[in-house]
């Protein structure tokens, strides 16, 4: 059995991963909740951000702030565009599922076309700063990766409970007919969405360059563990998807200090298993 | 038998294409040809699988990437470890998956309420738990498998050309499953329950048995399709078997080729095979893969269908439509009429039905006589339609009896009760969407009636839609038809079961007047017959002509029951209806 | 007239149709159409409500053409549609729901008056105003739909069949806060299988039978010819 302070230190850790899977579910979890589209290019939206705030950054020394705040609209931008196409063609739930795969083929393809299939490093000063706390090592580039999620999802969390566009995206979710009656126009709201979606890619992507080792079929790693998460933190509800992300950073840390390593994914999706049977309506 | 072009030309390209592909290892092509072709048959055979169930059933999975590695590692494992050889771990290999298949589907099935993304994630999740499982375990233990050491049985002169013969057994034997189910009852079934389970269920189709069947044979094929790549491979690791890429891969080839047709997927899988690997050659790999994505949305957007469909739909559009004569023999059914007796068909003794805080049926008691028509009739909530439902079998019953002909159908799945002779038709139509008129009654006259022959289902058919006046419009789909037409196929679909009792649920409703006269002389004509009917309906004039009793409900229970001008002149069904002022 | 219907035609899907409807509501008025179930009243209320496309007919509203106007656009003119079975946002508390009501910018303006105005008519709903709309009772969610649509501050409400599945002393309650709704000055289209309450509250009343208007006139009236009879009953 580990020592307690190894074990503090795995929870931490693993609560700070957490947070980058719950900042990638977020976006996921707001289209995929509120607009029942299930966008598989979230992830390779975020790499294709990450590599531009690696290209910036290394070959143009553009702060990653600074690119970051040039990407997010990029990302917008290009989540409305995709919006486009599937509200010209009626693209339903699965469709959205198949096509928004054929698009991170896509984009994998491009990145690699552009920045080879080498594993790239974005070396900044931030990555090695921590904070030590008692025993503890804390990362400053997760912690902040973990504040700026937990403001995103609570400002979004708030966005929704108390303005009025958020409210009509709740109600046009349950009953596009009867919001529209009242004067919602569902249409417009869901580009604005779409857009939000990807911007939080993004986001996500910025951190991305920041932490990890960039390699265009890294795009792939996070779906399977980020697609639980969204549904463990319940569709259209940012809050319970960054929960849900750090609960699931956690115990796959926990899983991999006390049991082995590759023991963590059997965590998540078993918790997705259960859930689901239990109560089907979950979803 | 005389020689047919249209049938026997296919067959004959089918045989000699058979044969051209068998021995063409025996050419000695260079390697690279033998493994090219080789992949065509893994893609076409673990496509064609995976439309048994999820693009027949319409249950899309994105496990079959976990039945997949199963027989990868069961064959890996024993041939590798225990020394057995090769071809003797096939069947294991195929017999694992689908065992855990319907295990899988034995839990997931009995969900009330399975939505199909539920289903795609519970198989998504499952492939992970797996991979997870093998990966910490003897059976991987992470260091992967080597399968060099297993000998390869030498069933061509290369060593490639003998896995390219394996390859194409497993892709021909899996299009021949694929054909035969597509033909078969099962199929006939889970193409039903892909448009409408509950109304599948209701006419008879054994919903749950043929979609775990399904379930199992697709899984079984995945495993035995995994067990031969495993040899192919060469080495296993988890990562590289467990892959999320193969159920998207293989999803994508069905969807583009046509999910519900059985080659569908393999004019697909051949098509995005040929090229993904088109360009390997040339380096050019990645922009091969680029392509088949744009390639992808083009075809989900314009032809989300599939290629089959889509270019049947072009060459029926070419070919001039060929006047079809108007069906004159219709084979005559004999009607056994039965006279208007005493006899009690059905039972109704204290039906009960309860949804949560509210009771729709607080015990019915009703007798339904041999031969008659009964109108019920009641305030909207009144519980007609639930009681409709729970005759059926649709909902089971909370407390009561329900018996016909004296055996007890009150918790009895739809399906059996269908088979003993209950039929119903359904307020708002609800046929078969991809199946044409005449495929919609074939349906419900093989699951409903007694064990036939295919020709004789087929004349029963023709006849009830000649009977309900839809011939003409045998091939047309139903989205062809109008809500009139809708109605009345409704009406051949519950006919060719050959049902003892035929509860119609307003089937009136919607349609214009002269329409409602039509549908009256028809359900007399039905009546005519011998049938004996129960029917809910709104459209008072047509209950009072119809019927022979007219049954009143009530908050839940039977109010009234009589003739029918003297049930709804009595005071108390009219104050039910307009209140008490009026009935004074 | 605020509204007027002219031979309109609707359909949509298997649902029951309706042919060369026309009617009228005034100003301040309420009017009632009867009709047993399957009539197409429904599908009349949804198509003025803008909910279903017309495929013939004309349909203005304050002089106003409306056939061509987006779905969403129907509620800036001034309508309000309280529909059959509530349809409330089930997941989304009372308030929520009441706020929908007032999604627009001209009805978000009042929208503290507004809530004051439909608690003092539902105070129970006060009380529950946090709740997700799913939890109520039915008369409770009967309440919610129609404080949703009054938060709209409407020229006219459309109801749906607001007695349908409510026990007898609540249906009472929604036909009183019907009338009070017309003394608030907004005018009245009723669509109810409940004749006798539909009647005893309109000024007019037409009767609907399988999709056509066959009767009109002053309730007392229709009271005493034989339409409504024959269409509830057949005899």
């Amino acid at each position: 059995m580990p020592s307690v302070t190894l074990l503090g230190q795995a929870l931490i850790s693993g609560v700070l991963a957490g947070g980058l899977y719950g900042l990638l579910a977020m976006g996921l979890s707001l289209s995929w909740g509120l607009l029942r589209l299930v966008n598989l290019s979230h992830f390779a939206l975020a790499f294709l951000a990450a590599y531009i705030v690696y290209e910036l950054g290394t070959n143009y020394h553009v702060e990653p702030w600074w690119s970051a705040a040039m990407v997010v609209p990029a990302m917008f931008a290009i989540g409305a565009g995709q919006h486009w196409l599937f509200d010209r063609f009626k693209v339903n739930e699965l469709g959205s599922l198949l096509m928004t795969f054929s698009f991170a083929v896509i984009l994998e393809v491009a990145i690699q076309l552009y920045w080879t299939a080498d594993f790239r490093r974005y070396e900044t000063e931030y990555a090695t700063r921590s904070l030590k706390v008692g025993p503890f090592y804390i990362p400053v580039l997760d912690l902040t990766l973990c504040i700026v999620a937990g403001a995103l999802a609570w400002g979004t969390w708030l966005w929704l409970r108390q303005t009025y566009v958020g409210k009509a995206l709740r109600a046009a979710a349950e009953d596009p007919e009867i919001a529209a009656a009242y004067g919602v126009n569902h249409k417009k709201l869901a580009y604005l969405l779409s857009g939000i979606g990807a911007a939080y890619a993004g986001v996500a992507g910025t951190f991305i360059a920041l932490i990890a080792t960039l390699a265009p079929a890294q795009i792939w790693t996070y779906l399977g563990v980020v697609f639980a998460v969204v549904i463990i933190g319940r569709l259209g509800n940012p809050l319970g998807a960054l929960l849900a992300g750090m609960l699931i950073g956690a115990s796959e840390s926990l899983a991999q200090a006390v049991l082995s390593p590759a023991w963590s994914p059997i965590v998540s999706f078993s918790v997705l298993i259960v859930i689901l049977l239990w109560d089907p309506e979950w979803l | 038998m005389a020689v047919n072009p249209a049938r026997d030309l296919p067959r004959l390209a089918a045989v000699i294409g058979i044969g051209v592909f068998a021995l063409l290892p025996m050419a000695k092509l260079p390697a690279f040809y033998d493994s090219f072709l080789y992949l065509v048959f893994f893609w076409i055979s673990l496509s064609t699988s995976w439309t048994l169930l999820s693009g027949f059933a319409g249950y899309f999975s994105l496990g079959h990437a976990a039945f997949f590695g199963i027989g990868m590692y069961a064959t890996a494992v024993l041939s590798a470890k225990f020394d057995v050889p090769f071809l003797l771990t096939l069947p294991v290999a195929a017999a694992i998956p689908a065992l855990l298949a319907v295990g899988i589907g034995a839990v997931v099935f009995r969900l009330r309420r399975l939505r199909g993304e539920l289903f795609a994630l519970l198989t998504l999740a499952v492939t992970f738990v797996i991979a997870t499982i093998v990966l910490n375990t003897p059976i991987d233990g992470g260091g992967g498998i080597v399968m060099s050491a297993v000998p390869l049985p030498a069933i061509m002169p290369t060593p490639t050309g003998s896995i390219y013969a394996l390859g194409f057994v497993l892709c021909v034997g899996t299009l021949a499953i694929a054909w035969k189910v597509a033909h078969s009852r099962l199929g006939m079934g889970l193409f039903a329950i892909h448009d409408d389970e509950d109304v599948a269920e209701a006419k008879g189709v054994p919903t749950f048995r043929y979609k775990l069947s399904a379930f199992a044979l697709s899984a079984g094929i995945a495993g035995a399709v995994g067990g031969v790549h495993a040899m192919y491979v060469g080495f296993l690791t988890v990562s590289g078997t467990f892959e999320l890429t193969v159920p998207l891969y293989v999803v994508l080839m069905s969807v583009i080729g046509g999910s519900r047709s059985w080659f569908g997927p393999a004019i697909g899988a051949a098509f995005i095979t040929t090229l993904l690997y088109a360009f390997i050659s040339g380096g050019e790999a990645m922009i091969g893969r680029a392509l088949v994505g744009v390639i992808l949305i083009v075809a989900i957007l314009w032809l989300p269908d599939g290629l089959v469909p889509a270019l049947k739909k072009w060459l029926a559009r070419r070919r001039p439509a060929i006047a079809k004569p108007a069906i004159v023999h219709v084979a005559p059914v004999v009607a056994t009429a039965r006279p208007l007796g005493e006899r009690v068909l059905l039972q109704v003794r204290g039906a009960a039905k309860r949804f949560g805080g509210l009771q729709a049926l607080a015990g019915v008691d009703l007798d339904v006589r041999e031969g008659e028509i009964l109108g019920l009739v009641g305030p909207n909530g009144s519980g007609k339609t639930t009681l409709i439902n729970v005759i059926s079998g649709f909902y089971p019953l909370s407390g009561g009896t329900i018996t016909i002909d004296g055996a007890e159908i009150g918790h009895v799945p739809a399906h059996a009760i269908a088979r003993r002779g209950v039929a119903r038709t359904y307020q708002i139509p609800r046929p078969f969407v991809n199946m044409t008129v005449l495929d919609n009654v074939i349906l419900a006259a093989t699951f409903g009636g007694p064990p036939r022959r295919a020709a004789d289902i087929r004349d029963e058919a023709l006849h009830w839609i000649g009977f309900t006046g839809l011939a003409g419009k045998e091939d047309v789909l139903p989205a062809g038809l109008n809500l009139h037409e809708r109605k009345f196929l409704e009406l051949a679909r519950a006919l060719a079961a050959k049902p003892k009792l035929l509860l119609l649920d307003e089937v009136l409703s919607g349609l214009n007047p002269a329409e409602v006269d039509n549908a009256i002389r028809l359900v007399r004509a039905i009546r005519a017959q011998g049938a004996t009917i129960v029917f809910v309906e709104h459209l008072m004039r047509a209950v009072i002509e119809l019927s022979d009793r007219i049954a009143v409900l009530n908050e839940g229970k039977l109010f009234a029951l009589g003739a029918p001008r003297d049930v709804m002149r009595d005071p108390r069904v009219v104050s039910i209806y307009l209140g008490k002022a009026y009935a004074a | 007239m605020l509204l007027e219907a002219r031979h309109l035609h609707v359909g949509y899907g298997d649902a029951p149709a309706v042919w060369d409807v026309s009617l009228d509501v005034g100003a301040g008025e309420i009017v009632s159409v009867i009709g047993p179930n399957g009539a197409g009243k429904t599908t009349l209320i949804n198509a003025i409500a803008g909910l279903l496309r017309c495929r013939q007919g004309e349909l203005r509203f304050d002089g106003a053409e409306m056939t061509t106007v987006k779905a969403h656009d129907y509620c800036s003119h001034g309508i309000a549609l309280v529909p059959e079975g509530r349809r409330l946002f089930v997941k989304m508390s009372v308030e929520e729901n009441l706020e929908l009501g007032c999604y627009l910018s001209a009805a978000r303006a009042g929208r503290a008056q507004s809530l004051e105005k439909v608690y003092g008519l539902f105070p129970i709903l006060r009380d529950k105003r946090g709740q997700p709309a799913g939890e109520l009772s039915g008369g409770q969610q009967q309440m919610v739909a129609i404080g949703r649509a009054l938060m709209a501050r409407p020229r006219i409400v459309l109801f749906d069949e607001p007695s349908l599945g409510l026990a007898p002393t609540i249906v009472d309650d929604m036909f009183d806060i019907i009338a009070k709704v017309r003394q608030d000055g907004a005018a009245v289209l009723l669509v109810e299988q409940n004749v006798l309450k539909a009647l005893e509250v309109a000024d007019r009343a037409y009767v609907l039978e399988q999709g056509r208007i066959v009767a009109e006139g002053l309730p007392a009236e229709l009271l005493k010819q034989p339409h409504i009879r024959e269409a509830y009953l057949g005899v």
